[in-house]
């Protein structure tokens, strides 16, 4: 019997160390001025050079800045450079940097700084042969960046490039701390992320959440927060349950079912804003089937963008009418597409395909709100003219990686993406998904359209700085591109966050970013 | 034939028939058995008349009922496209009983003949065959089955062949252990001094001693391969949409637990209760098979 | 006895190696090129080829082998082609939260496995014994993924007690830990039950109970020490179903355990994760098994240390 007791003692024992020894750690609690927000996909990354989407930029932009800043309202605003002036002949800018910033680690932010987080962003100077940034194309008119004085830097180009400073504001080409770059090992990526903003990272807990908290010597003015935690949350449900029982204070990417729920519950604010993204399906256009414009218009036909809207978003958002949303400049609208399955149907048999066929379609999951939802009822839509359409779905960071490749790589027909122009100007959204020198491996044109008019104009507008000339030429543009269909336009998302109603000014930010700088809780 | 073979090979199973008879007899007394076979009968006439009985198309959609409850028009309610939940359960039942009914005749047919041959032999090849079933076995269950279908990748028939595969060890050690049992008596030991052939000896005097524990096994694997198999659906590595697989339509409809949990109510009910059908048969099954039990 | 642990540990080497030679063929069955497996779908030509030439693809296989399992006594995995970190940083911040939520279930499903099983035997066809086997039955057939999901209905949403997922306070660990546990103990409470009717049988207690102990007495002292025996064995191999379950429960509730990351990485092709995952997962399992192995022959001084087929 003594026996057992001891044995039954050890164990307890081992219980209680593994218990105690590998337990939880301490939680971040939701007290005092401690933010919690949950959001669907996790980062895939915060190195500069491998960042490629919205949650990436959603968490840097609280420990990393940029030199320009892209507000709300659609206006640029000064970060880190304080000012922005091109030469007279339009073939470089100086920027003016912000004095007496330092980095995280302490280390000085200057001209120095900037010439080698830009270098680095685009593989030039000094990293000459390296790796370039996945949106090094973002710069892709920068010929050199130099060093004029400690605070002013000029960016030299190769031709005029009308954009240039709505680029330098996207969210990707962040600020980091040279020393930190400096240490990293080769093959490793920037995990803990030493920038100059209002947040200074902590922890990053692979598949549960970010920790940071506030830069008491922001530049800016400290914020009211004293942390900011994201935890990563794919489960729809889970984000709403969880900001129901107080566990975080916002949400975002509301499931459209549970708006109406959401509104109604007391402590509880909805918040919609608009989105500068479109969803998409892209033909794989070196792919013979998609080779006839009449069965890339016949599925475009068949498709009820109207009944996806209502069902699957309750009617947020909206069917796309051009390659860009609206608020965009240079935006025409050429659509939507109606929805005509006899239409769809003579398309197809006109063009060959009366019994339709098979295509291989890949698609997130868990990136865009609703997206595996939305294929499924593209599926059974297409279903309907006879196309009979496979899914294939993969963790977001491989799927860009399977899908933006060069065309002897590609193993679909057809890949389900979604694009923000960021910049609020047709050049980011136009000529990097239609221009023919932006074929991955070099850009995001994943459908590998060529069109030397489009091409033309696109060239032409990036060098013309007159607005009303430039507008002309997006409109011609997105003619030919609505009507050439290298998508299935699908839809302009719109935005649907929720909020804990004591916690005020938080930015719900058209780009997709929610931003906790200047919130505080009640 | 030879007169001697009928003698042996009447040896070891004496009226066969009526030891047939017997077990059903016993089974037939077990109510909970009897529950159990007819839970799966049921299950078995809808996947087979899934058509005739199912209300609507299973993939058809109708967006005006979307998400909604039960009701008149969808008994079990509309899922996210606005399928009949109903219909889907029906089809989904097709789906199940023909991954479970695969993956453990994949199982059965690689894993018995290596339990019987290694231990009819035994030496050096038990001693062989016995380490890479240890090597099988250290990989729990379902791991086994998701690691096969990390490298075939993901689909129906990959999870079938992932299933199959996890269940081949189980099905060696049991026929294994059979076997060892039986070769030692003394009818074995006559059939080989008459010179008849191993592999007639195998299949003809100790197989058929061993299919008891075989049948019993088989009934609760296809429970435990219908459970892996839709595990697997629902972390999105079997079955693909639009295919109503019960664990990947469970999966989605997690999505909308809050306003809409029939959707993941009603697939998994369909899940508990095949389940539940099998093992309750299998528990019959092995009373009535295992003449100690018999005595209670 | 000490004999016995050594000899049972020695025994452990060759299914250790065995699993090792298994888990190295994974990345080399995936049609196509393994250095692209290995490398990561977007990797570059370069980097590509350098795995290549690290990992002696071109040469045979044994050599292959050699390098990968020198590699990995050196505790080298190689890279997540995902994050970039190295495999075994991955694994490591992950497999705590899978053994905490392991060993909660395996608490839970022990204690009322075992209470369940024990009342049910000394209460033959009462209404308990009737209901707790009824609820067995249940419990074995519910798919896991489908009790956590009804769990997150009841007791999250309806009635707002216990949060839905990830993890924090001990609160965060209930539900998936009694998720997770459900299964094994109705499990437990079904062979503890049949197990000490079956020792109620023997002569033993009818002498013990002749010489009129105490029934009480007679059920913990004598019955239910020897009905533990079959009750531990199918407790270590219930260890395996649970891990496997774990998995499962792991993506229901958005716990970061191993049994997730694995998932994520297969969708993710994340191959070099996958593979020290699952070599994780086996070599974790084959010591669990030693280790009920060792308790057996504590508890049955029947067993003859020199024996391996302890079943």
């Amino acid at each position: 019997m003594k026996k057992y007791l001891a044995l039954l003692v050890v164990s307890a024992l081992l219980f209680s160390v593994l218990i105690v020894g590998c337990g939880p750690g301490e939680e971040a609690v939701a007290e005092g001025q401690d933010l919690v927000i949950a959001m669907g996909a996790e980062p895939e990354n915060l190195d500069p050079l491998k960042m490629m989407s919205a949650p990436a930029a959603t968490v840097a932009e609280h420990v990393v800045e940029n030199l320009i800043y892209l507000a709300e309202d659609g206006t640029l605003k000064p970060a880190l450079a304080e000012s922005w002036e091109p030469a007279e002949d339009g073939l470089s800018w100086f920027l003016k940097l912000r004095q007496g910033v330092s980095f995280h680690d302490g280390e000085p932010f200057n001209a120095e700084a900037v010439k080698y987080n830009l270098d680095r962003f685009m593989a030039k100077g000094d990293f000459e042969g390296g790796d370039a940034a996945v949106f090094a194309f973002l710069l892709g008119r920068v010929t050199e960046v130099e060093v004029v004085d400690e605070y002013t830097v000029q960016i030299h180009l190769d031709d005029i490039f009308a954009p240039i400073a709505s680029h330098l504001s996207h969210s990707f080409i962040g600020m980091h701390s040279p020393a930190s770059l400096e240490a990293l090992a080769a093959g490793d990526y920037v995990e803990a992320p030493i920038g100059t903003g209002p947040f200074k990272y902590v922890s990053w807990d692979r598949g549960e959440q970010f920790y940071m908290e506030k830069n008491a010597d922001y530049w800016g003015g400290a914020p009211t927060l004293d942390s900011v935690t994201f935890k990563f949350v794919p489960e729809a449900g889970s984000r709403v349950i969880m900001l129901e029982t107080g566990e975080v204070h916002a949400i975002m990417a509301v499931p459209p079912t549970e708006i109406d729920r959401l509104e109604a519950e007391a402590g509880i604010d909805v918040v919609f804003q608009n989105s500068v993204r479109v969803i998409y399906i892209g033909y794989n256009l070196e792919d013979d089937l998609f080779k006839d414009v009449r069965v890339r218009q016949a599925l475009n036909y068949a498709i009820n963008k109207e009944a996806i809207i209502a069902t699957i978003f309750q009617g947020v958002g909206e069917p796309s009418s051009a390659p860009i949303v609206p608020a965009i400049f240079g935006y025409t609208e050429a659509g939507p597409y109606e929805y005509d399955l006899e239409k769809a149907k003579d398309l197809l048999a006109q063009a060959g395909h009366a019994d339709g066929f098979d295509m291989e379609l890949f698609h997130p999951t868990g990136r865009y709100p609703q997206d595996a939802t939305v294929i499924e009822a593209v599926q059974a839509m297409l279903a309907d003219i006879g196309v009979n359409a496979s899914l294939t779905t993969y963790d977001w960071g491989t799927y860009l990686d399977t899908v933006i490749v060069p065309p002897d790589q590609a193993e679909h027909d057809a890949y389900m993406l979604g694009w923000g122009t960021v910049t609020l100007d047709a050049d980011y959204g136009l000529y990097a998904l239609f221009h023919s020198s932006q074929w991955p491996p070099a850009g995001n044109n994943v459908s590998y359209y060529a069109n030397d008019e489009v091409d033309a104009l696109l060239d032409e507008a990036r060098v013309t700085p007159d607005r009303t000339v430039r507008e002309g030429l997006y409109r011609d543009a997105i003619d030919i591109v609505w009507n050439d269909a290298p998508w299935i336009f699908l839809h302009n998302e719109g935005q649907v966050n929720a909020v804990r109603s004591n916690v005020k000014g938080l930015i719900h930010h058209p780009l997709e970013n929610l931003s906790a700088w200047d919130a505080y809780i009640q | 034939m030879s007169k001697t073979e009928c003698v042996i090979s009447k040896l070891p199973t004496p009226q066969r028939d009526t030891e047939l008879r017997q077990v059903w007899r016993h089974l037939r007394r077990n109510r909970l058995a009897m529950a159990g076979l007819a839970v799966l009968a049921l299950f078995l006439l809808c996947a087979i008349f899934a058509p005739l009985l199912a209300p609507y198309d299973p993939i058809e959609t109708n967006y005006d009922v979307a998400l909604q409850g039960p009701s008149t028009e969808n008994v079990l309610g509309a899922d996210w496209l606005g399928r009949d939940v109903f219909s889907r359960i029906l089809f989904g039942s097709r789906i199940s009983l023909t991954i479970g009914l695969i993956s453990v005749t994949i199982g059965m047919v690689i894993g018995v003949p290596i339990g019987a041959i290694s231990a009819y032999y035994g030496g050096k090849l038990d001693l062989f065959v016995q380490r890479l079933i240890d090597i099988l076995i250290a990989f729990p269950g379902i791991l086994l089955a998701i690691m096969v279908v990390a490298v075939l990748g993901v689909g129906v028939e990959n999870v079938m062949i992932a299933v199959g595969i996890a269940s081949v060890p189980i099905y060696t050690r049991l026929v294994r252990g059979s076997v060892m049992a039986v070769k030692e008596q003394g009818y074995v030991a006559a059939a080989k001094s008459l010179g008849i052939r191993d592999a007639r000896i195998i299949l003809r005097h100790i197989m058929p001693n061993c299919l008891g524990p075989i049948i019993v096994q088989s009934t609760f694997q296809i429970a435990t391969a219908i459970l892996w198999a839709a595990g697997l659906g629902f972390l999105g590595l079997g079955a693909q949409p639009p295919d109503p697989e019960w664990g990947a339509m469970l999966s989605k409809g997690r999505e909308y637990i809050r306003t809409a949990h029939h959707l993941t109510t009603y697939p998994g009910l369909a899940i508990l209760f095949m389940v539940l059908g099998f093992n309750l048969l299998g528990d019959g099954l092995r009373d009535a098979l295992d003449p100690r039990s018999r005595k209670y | 006895m000490y004999g016995y642990v050594i000899r049972r540990l020695l025994l452990a080497v060759p299914v250790l190696i065995g699993v090792s030679i298994l888990v190295f063929a994974i990345i080399r069955f995936i049609p196509g090129d393994p250095a692209r497996a290995i490398a990561g779908v977007h990797a570059s030509t370069e980097y590509i080829e350098q795995v290549r030439k690290e990992l002696l693809l071109d040469e045979g296989l044994h050599v292959q082998y050699y390098v990968y399992i020198t590699n990995l006594l050196q505790g080298d995995l190689g890279r997540s082609t995902f994050t970039g970190r190295p495999v075994t940083v991955e694994l490591f911040n992950r497999f705590p939260n899978t053994i905490v939520l392991s060993a909660s279930a395996m608490l839970i499903a022990t204690i009322v496995g075992l209470s369940a099983g024990i009342i049910s035997a000394t209460r033959r066809y009462s209404l308990f014994d009737n209901a707790s086997m009824l609820g067995a039955l249940v419990g074995v057939a519910a798919p896991v993924f489908w009790l956590g999901v009804m769990f997150q209905i009841l007791f999250s949403v309806n009635l707002g007690w216990l949060p839905s997922g990830g993890m924090g306070t001990w609160k965060h660990l209930i539900l998936p830990a009694l998720t997770l546990g459900l299964a094994t103990a109705a499990l437990i409470a079904r062979i503890t039950r049949s197990s000490m009717l079956e020792v109620l049988r023997q002569d033993y207690i009818t002498t013990a109970r002749s010489k009129g102990l105490v029934e009480r007495v007679v059920i913990y002292k004598h019955a239910f020490k020897n009905a533990l025996i079959p009750v531990v064995t199918v407790m270590g191999l219930q260890f395996g179903t649970l891990l496997g379950g774990a998995v499962l429960v792991e993506t229901v509730f958005s716990w970061p355990g191993i049994g997730r990351l694995m998932v994520d990485s297969i969708l993710a092709r994340d191959y070099p994760v996958v593979q020290g995952a699952v070599l994780l997962l086996a070599v974790f399992f084959v010591l669990i098994n030693l280790v009920v192995d060792v308790i057996y022959a504590f508890l049955d001084p029947r067993i003859s240390y020199g024996s391996r087929e302890v079943d």
